[in-house]
């Protein structure tokens, strides 16, 4: 009886133990989580920048594209940094001579979201500001003479 | 229109605040040698007010949309006061809001400013239709309303054309620039009859306020 346990147990043991390599046409598929980044790139206006032109500069040399790419309908764009390359990527939009660049930073102090605009209410509130500058600008040079 | 930073090389930009330098000189200048100077400043103030927040103003021209420049508008109304208003305007478009950009404010300035002046100086042709002739002051400022931001529009396609990176989807973006001017060509329509209302409102009410 325990002779019988034993061949069976190694039996067993020899086809689990039989190597993967043993099958020719086997396909490595590996994994690994990474960290993309999607941008979206609209107007002021809230329109998306469907097929603008993206390049992407990595810290370690900012004149040379590391990915160029174009935006989806929706404005979007998505790219997978490499991460042995810490510090500040670039990614530049632009779509018929619009467009702008943002600074992403990659490593230590990856942010999970930012953007380059400002709220409604705080363009409204600058915008006064600069405006009421000028208006006092003109009545200051309007004032009657004293 | 207004081109941004980052997408122009930095010759172009150069240039473009050499010109910028030079039509800034040659307006106050001009604008030295009037009887007042400081009359027309507050005059220019306000329209610098409105040039700011007029780049908020979009017009929708499928299958993009446009916002208006009034720099014909500031031509026709301030004369020479028409460049140094442009500059100071852009100059806060781009440090408050990075619409435009500051390493391009010089050619941004150029392209919107020298029509400016163009527009002017295409007012000023009144005079030889009479200068009380409602329909000559009219006429004259729709041209200039519509030379202004026509040229302007043009002035910086052929800026951005010539200047394109080699490499990524060049023609794409060419063809988008292409579209992007045409869309120009209702708006100045609507700049032209703009700048005629106002024009046309200024000689009823005040018609010392136009220049020339």
């Amino acid at each position: 009886m325990k002779q019988k346990l034993f061949v069976a147990l190694a039996v067993s043991f020899i086809l689990v133990a039989i190597p993967v390599t043993a099958f020719a046409h086997g396909a490595r598929i590996t994994y690994q989580t990474r960290t993309a980044i999607e941008i979206t790139a609209a107007y002021d206006t809230g329109e998306p920048m469907e097929g603008a032109q993206v390049t992407i500069y990595a810290p370690d040399d900012p004149s040379t594209p590391c990915f160029t790419g174009v935006c989806d309908e929706n404005g979007r764009f998505t790219f997978t940094p490499d991460l042995s390359k810490p510090g500040t990527w670039d990614v530049q939009v632009r779509h018929a001579g619009h467009g702008g660049i943002i600074h992403i930073p990659v490593g230590e102090e990856t942010a999970a979201q930012g953007g380059t605009c400002y709220t409604p209410l705080q363009i409204v509130l600058m915008a006064a500001c600069v405006v009421w500058g000028l208006v006092g600008t003109a009545l200051f040079f309007a004032r009657r003479k004293a | 229109m207004h081109i941004p930073d980052g997408i122009l090389p930095a010759s172009v930009c150069l240039g473009g605040y050499a010109t910028a330098g030079a039509a800034t000189w040659y307006s106050l200048r001009k604008i030295r040698r009037k009887e007042n100077p400081r009359e027309g400043i507050p005059k220019a103030s306000l329209l610098t007010a409105a040039f700011f927040v007029a780049s908020w103003i979009h017009v929708p021209v499928p299958p993009t949309s446009v916002h208006l420049v009034l720099n014909g508008l500031l031509g026709v109304v301030l004369g020479y006061y028409a460049f140094p208003a442009i500059l100071i305007g852009l100059f806060f478009q781009a440090v408050m809001f990075q619409h435009g950009g500051l390493t391009t404010l010089g050619v941004n300035a150029t392209v919107m400013g020298v029509p400016a002046l163009l527009a002017y100086y295409v007012f000023r042709l009144r005079n030889f239709l009479g200068k009380g002739s409602r329909v000559g002051t009219g006429l004259c400022a729709f041209l200039a309303g519509a030379l202004g931001i026509g040229l302007a529009a043009a002035a910086a396609m052929t800026i951005l054309i010539t200047t394109m990176p080699a490499g990524i989807g060049t023609e794409a973006e060419r063809t988008s620039i292409y579209a992007l001017t045409l869309a120009h060509v209702p708006l100045m329509v609507i700049e032209g009859a703009f700048t005629a209302l106002v024009a046309l409102f200024l000689q009823r009410v005040k018609p010392m306020l136009l220049e020339g």
